[in-house]
């Protein structure tokens, strides 16, 4: 699910980047530190949208760095528990297949996908149901529903089933 | 055991009355009398069928015994005859665990003493009681059992066994276990299978010899080969009773503890019911240890029966049931197999199909032996099976599944596995299912744990708040998603997301391997670590690169309970093998670096591109670095814990190496990325006059690797001199130290800590991480050159000096084309570097030296070069930024200023200058060392083609392609052959041998080593008779001529 919060994060700007462009440099560096990171808490943080205030700096004995509280609005990313999600298939193997929905990773295992569909191995490794209809091979498009998360430092884990109504191949890459 | 019966108790009084005081044991006998001439005519009966209940199971000659026993007892017999017969019974009872009299004796013991003795009941006694109890279940299985509860209830009507149960307590009980005044217990060692013989003899000499014997009692236990006890009050009593039997050794005997005395006596309880549906093992024939499920209970005959997999060897059967003759070869039992009853008549095998009569199945029957679906229906006897610790491990389980039997029959024998339950098996919290009786299915969480049950706080509403179940009944319940640990068991410490759940078994998703994994429901908790399971045996980590007894290498990519399996460094296919501990020689943690198909640098932790091969496409940061093989961790690659194996020509680094950037040229690219934060560190390092590190704090705490960080240093300059200390934080040119010997933390400058670091990694870490980040534009060895060349260049010194940012732009530009050439010794062209006057030894470098004052900027680079890693990076840094377009914007640098200042006074300039120059050298390996071995003529290679063993060689020449020729054996008189860089391995140098140095400005050099310190050697040159300390692996041994 994404949400737009506000977050807070200390910032040390080097002295080099004092001046007029302050303001700017400081944005940017922001932009470069945060974005594409994962926190526990709130997940991947997709994007910076605006910054709410940036406090006062302070001057680090020694090496000259300045540290500013910086206040920022940002999309966040967080993938929860029995949310519906549409991933893009990665790579499909035996044990099930991996898809990813943006930077979250998330495994089908093979006990999640269902029971008609089979593995089919080969240089295109895919589940396809018996009848051959739906297949799920690299670069497929489904909806899958997460089941279980596991955050790490700096990733988020995700399992997820298409065992479920509505679930599965909504986009075929060989059909389209 | 001992005396189980009244007899005993009615004697042993007496017996009693001789050894110690009479007093007590003499009332006692009175009231016991006492009690006995109340109904003394029934007792005398009651005696004479107790009797007879012995007889039946051990000897006849009894009866007359028991006739004068009850004589004697009661008739006021002389003690002697007393004494004689009710010991003879004493065996008896011993012997016969099986005996059906106990619970008669019991009671009437009971009533005796409970009635009557009151406080007084002898202590042994009902020691003993307890033991005899377990076997009431047995006993009315062996007699008739209608006519026993027939005569008991005719004997003790007037007392029963549950009044008795009820009244004894464990106080009670506690009182009576054997102390310190009570005869002890002695293991005799008698004739191994003649346990009872030798029990039955010494009755059989107690009856002949009567009193003389002192011993109390014989036991002769089933289960104990080998050894009988003997209860006697002293060893010469015992030793005395056994004199003269053969089939009782005397030599030792040992005494029983007091403590293990009960124990010796207690009957294992055999009362764990064989109920349907449980799992047992065989414990004898071909089936020995074998799964099987019991099918069939038949409690009378002790029988039961069990399903098994079949072990039959089709053929053998054929020829044995048409009577040809059945070769026997023993130590061979048939794998497992279920039965086909097709294949059978295939081979004429005549199979039967029957319906048995008791469950009105049908059986096929095959020379007698009954199958259905494939299983075994074996009838055993109960003791032929062992219900206790079964483990079924998932493969039998899976095996008695087979036939469309799905899950449920498992519920049922789920009971055998929660058997071997832990105690604490469910804490609070644990989410719970009930998983048979009235509220099967009911989920809920564990609210509280008692003995045996478990109060549970059902899911469902409108029920009690808890309810207290049985944890038989229970079943730790999991949903898909729930990350868990695995905390027993084979899979033991993995942890994963359950995928699925399947009754009491999850499918876990590995977090480690990615694989599934499947256990017990019972064997996992739910947790949030993440872990692989085991990931260390001995000194040898998950995912260490290790060098193995075979000179092959490998990473860890797994830890199994004893063994390690290995990715091998081989390069053309994935090779996996199990290595045991001791197979693996050592741990290889150099911190070397290679070059890339395109000849960039690639370090451990580069991310890295595979361009060729069968894992073409891969890419992840390397891990590993060995000869020239690059191990690569691919998040997405699953196989091999993620670890792909590739030479590193097969190799491109991706994006800027994190390390180590690209120091072979292409420096443009970098040097824009890379300019702006360097710019202000120029004003630092001039004035200072030392060794700038500067830039290096910064980058450094971005990266979070520092590798100094905790390592052990001394302090070798300035206040603090001569304390060590470990370091906490590496900022910029300073270094937190914590001292050891001061509870305090000080900064001190970098160039004060002398580098003792417990090994010599961090030397050549350093430069390598320093040169890395910092010094992406130049090639490895810019430093090295540039040093000199502004040297040489009077000239440019002074300017550079304390000379801002243009000056320096002009100076440095003129070094720009310095590029080509150096290119060059990237190729590893040995001639350049052999005639390379920058290299040589002596002259250029003592120019620095000579020109001390302005040059001394300059001069102590190279100084700082050994004491610091950072030096090569920022002088290169320098040479960067004069192209830089953003010099212009140096004045940003100028706060920088005070800073640099602020290492002024920590930084004896002059540092450098010493004699400790001598160090020069002791850095410039570090450079060789990044660029792998380079070989050189007449040294000694160890030559390895793929599969041969390692042969000795002499390199005769280097080709410009960097592959050698070598000729063969240690005198270079062999064949001549042409081997590849990564083919080739230096044989490392001992003490004292001749050697000739490959790497650092001695190239080419030839010498001695007279001495080895860790990883550097000490070596003596023959040119100039310096002592240096190089890195050894820059040292080659050279071929004697």
């Amino acid at each position: 699910m994404f949400f737009h919060i506000v977050l807070e994060r200390n910032m040390q700007l080097h002295p080099r980047h004092f001046g007029r462009n302050l303001r700017e440099n400081l944005v940017s560096k922001l932009m470069k530190d945060v974005e594409g990171t994962c926190s526990g808490r709130h997940g991947f943080v997709v994007a910076i949208t605006g910054i709410e205030n940036i406090g006062k700096g302070l001057i680090r004995d020694g090496t000259g760095f300045v540290t500013f509280p910086v206040k920022y609005q940002c999309v966040v990313f967080r993938p929860f528990k029995g949310e519906i999600l549409e991933a893009v298939v990665t790579m499909v193997n035996k044990m099930g297949f991996f898809a990813e929905a943006g930077p979250v990773q998330i495994f089908v295992s093979n006990h999640l996908i269902p029971d008609d569909m089979e593995f089919q191995s080969g240089d295109m490794p895919n589940y396809t149901t018996s009848d051959g209809s739906v297949k799920i091979q690299k670069d497929s498009e489904v909806r899958l529903k997460i089941i279980g998360t596991r955050v790490d430092a700096t990733e988020i884990f995700c399992i997820g089933t298409i065992k479920d109504d509505f679930l599965g191949v909504i986009n075929d890459p060989a059909t389209a | 055991m001992p005396r189980r019966d009244v007899e005993d108790d009615d004697l042993e009084p007496e017996e009693d009355d001789e050894d110690y005081g009479e007093d007590q044991e003499q009332v006692l006998e009175e009231e016991l009398e006492e009690e006995e001439e109340e109904d003394e005519g029934r007792g005398s009966s009651r005696r004479k069928r107790r009797r007879s209940d012995f007889i039946d199971d051990v000897a006849e000659e009894d009866d007359e015994e028991e006739e004068e026993d009850d004589e004697d007892d009661y008739g006021g017999g002389s003690r002697k005859r007393r004494n004689k017969r009710p010991s003879g019974s004493q065996f008896f009872d011993l012997e016969a665990e099986v005996d059906s009299d106990d619970e008669e004796e019991d009671d009437d013991g009971e009533d005796d003493f409970i009635v009557e003795g009151g406080g007084e009941v002898p202590e042994e006694d009902d020691g003993r009681r307890m033991h005899r109890r377990p076997l009431l279940p047995r006993e009315d299985e062996q007699e008739d059992v209608e006519a026993l509860e027939r005569r008991i209830q005719a004997r003790y009507a007037r007392s029963s066994h549950a009044e008795y149960d009820e009244e004894t307590t464990d106080v009670d009980q506690q009182a009576l276990l054997p102390s310190v005044r009570d005869p002890k217990l002695w293991m005799v060692k008698c004739a191994i299978n003649h346990e009872r013989e030798a029990a039955a003899c010494l009755m059989q000499k107690y009856i002949d010899k009567g009193s003389e014997l002192q011993i109390r009692s014989v036991v002769a236990l089933d289960h104990l080969k080998n050894y009988i006890y003997v209860e006697a009050d002293r060893e010469a009593h015992v030793r005395e009773a056994c004199k003269g039997l053969r089939n009782i050794y005397t030599q030792s005997i040992k005494l029983v503890p007091i403590r293990e005395m009960t124990d010796v006596l207690s009957v294992e309880s055999k009362t764990i019911d064989l109920a349907r549906d449980t799992w047992v093992r065989m414990k004898i024939g071909t089936y020995k240890g074998d799964l099987a499920k019991v099918v069939n209970v038949d409690n009378l005959r002790q029988r039961v029966t069990v399903k098994l997999i079949p072990r039959i060897d089709l053929q053998a059967l054929a020829n044995k049931l048409d009577g040809r003759e059945v070769v026997k070869k023993k130590a061979f039992v048939p794998p497992p197999r279920f039965m086909n009853v097709d294949e059978a008549r295939e081979l004429h095998i005549r199979v039967e199909r029957r319906r048995d009569q008791m469950s009105g199945d049908y059986f096929e029957n095959i020379g007698g032996m009954l199958f259905k679906d494939g299983f075994l229906y074996k009838n055993v006897s109960m003791k032929s099976v062992s219900s206790l610790n079964i483990n079924p491990t998932f493969d039998e389980l899976e095996k008695f599944r087979k036939p469309g039997e799905n899950g449920d029959g498992d519920m049922g024998s789920l009971s055998t596995l929660f058997a071997n339950r832990k105690k604490g098996h469910f804490m609070k919290g644990d989410a719970v299912i009930v998983i048979k009786g009235d509220l099967k299915n009911l989920k809920g969480w564990v609210e509280k744990v008692e003995e045996e049950n478990v109060h549970i706080r059902p899911e469902m509403k409108g029920l009690p708040k808890t309810l207290a179940v049985n944890e038989k009944e229970l079943c730790k319940y999991f949903e898909p998603g729930n990350h868990v640990k695995v905390v027993s068991g084979a899979q033991e410490g993995a942890t994963g997301m359950v995928v699925k759940v399947e009754q009491h078994v999850l499918i876990i998703l590995s977090d480690t391997t990615k694989e599934h994994i499947r256990v017990f429901a019972d064997d996992v908790v739910e947790s949030s670590e993440v872990t692989s399971g085991i990931t260390r045996i001995g000194d040898y980590e998950l995912h260490d690169l290790v060098l193995l007894d075979n000179n092959s290498f490998g990473v860890i990519i797994r830890v199994e309970s004893e063994a390690f399996q290995v990715l091998k460094g081989v390069t053309d296919r994935p090779e996996v093998s199990l290595v045991r501990l001791r197979e693996i020689k050592c741990k290889l943690d150099k911190k070397i670096s290679v070059q890339d198909r395109l000849k960039n640098t690639v370090c451990v932790k580069d991310v890295v591109r595979i361009v060729e091969g069968p894992c073409k496409g891969k890419l992840g940061p390397v891990e590993h670095i060995y000869r020239g093989v690059l191990f690569v961790n691919d998040r997405h690659h699953l196989e091999h814990a993620g670890f792909i194996c590739a030479k590193s020509h097969s190799c491109v680094v991706v994006g800027g190496s994190r390390a180590n950037g690209d120091r072979n040229g292409d420096s443009p690219r970098f040097s824009h990325l890379r300019t702006p934060p360097r710019i202000p560190q120029s004003p630092k390092r001039f004035p200072r006059g030392g060794p700038p590190i500067d830039s290096g704090g910064r980058h450094r705490g971005g990266r979070g690797h520092d590798n100094m960080a905790g390592a052990l240093v001394k302090i070798s300059q300035g206040h603090f001199k001569g304390y060590k200390g470990r370091v906490k934080e590496v900022k910029g040119q300073t270094v937190r130290i914590e001292l050891e010997s001061q509870m305090r933390v000080v900064t001190v400058d970098r160039k004060c800590i002398s580098d003792n670091f417990s090994s010599s990694t961090p030397y050549r870490e350093t430069p390598r991480y320093g040169m890395g980040s910092e010094t992406p534009m130049h090639p490895s060895r810019t430093p090295l050159h540039p040093y000199m060349t502004p040297m040489r260049d009077a000239g440019a010194t002074p300017i550079h000096d304390g000379m801002r940012t243009p000056m320096r732009d002009r100076a440095w530009n003129p070094y720009a084309p310095m590029s080509p050439p150096r290119d060059n010794w990237e190729d590893g062209n040995p001639a350049s570097w052999g005639t390379s006057p920058q290299y040589q030894p002596g002259s250029p470098p003592s120019r620095p030296y000579e020109a001390p004052t302005p040059g001394s900027g300059w001069a102590s680079t190279p100084g700082g070069n050994y004491s610091e890693a950072g030096t090569p990076r920022d002088s290169s840094s320098g040479y960067a930024n004069a192209p830089s377009p953003y010099l212009p914007s140096t004045p940003g640098g100028q706060p920088m200023t005070p800073n640099s200042a602020s290492y002024l006074p920590g930084t004896p300039g002059g540092q450098p200058m010493t004699p400790g120059t001598g160090g020069l050298d002791v850095m410039s390996p570090v450079i060789g060392d990044n660029e792998g071995p380079w070989f050189i003529p007449d040294i000694l290679v160890n030559v390895r083609r793929s599969g041969d063993e390692a042969i000795v060689g002499v390199v005769r020449e280097v080709l410009a392609d960097g592959s050698c020729r070598v000729a063969l054996g240690s005198s270079g008189n062999g064949e001549i052959i042409t081997a590849l860089t990564n083919e080739m391995e230096v044989v490392v140098p001992r003490k004292s041998d001749r050697i000739k140095i490959m790497g650092s400005t001695l190239r080419g050099a030839t010498g001695k080593l007279i001495g080895v310190d860790g990883t550097d050697g000490i070596v003596k040159v023959d040119d100039t008779f310096d002592v240096k300390i190089l890195d050894l692996a820059n040292l080659a041994k050279l071929a004697q001529p």
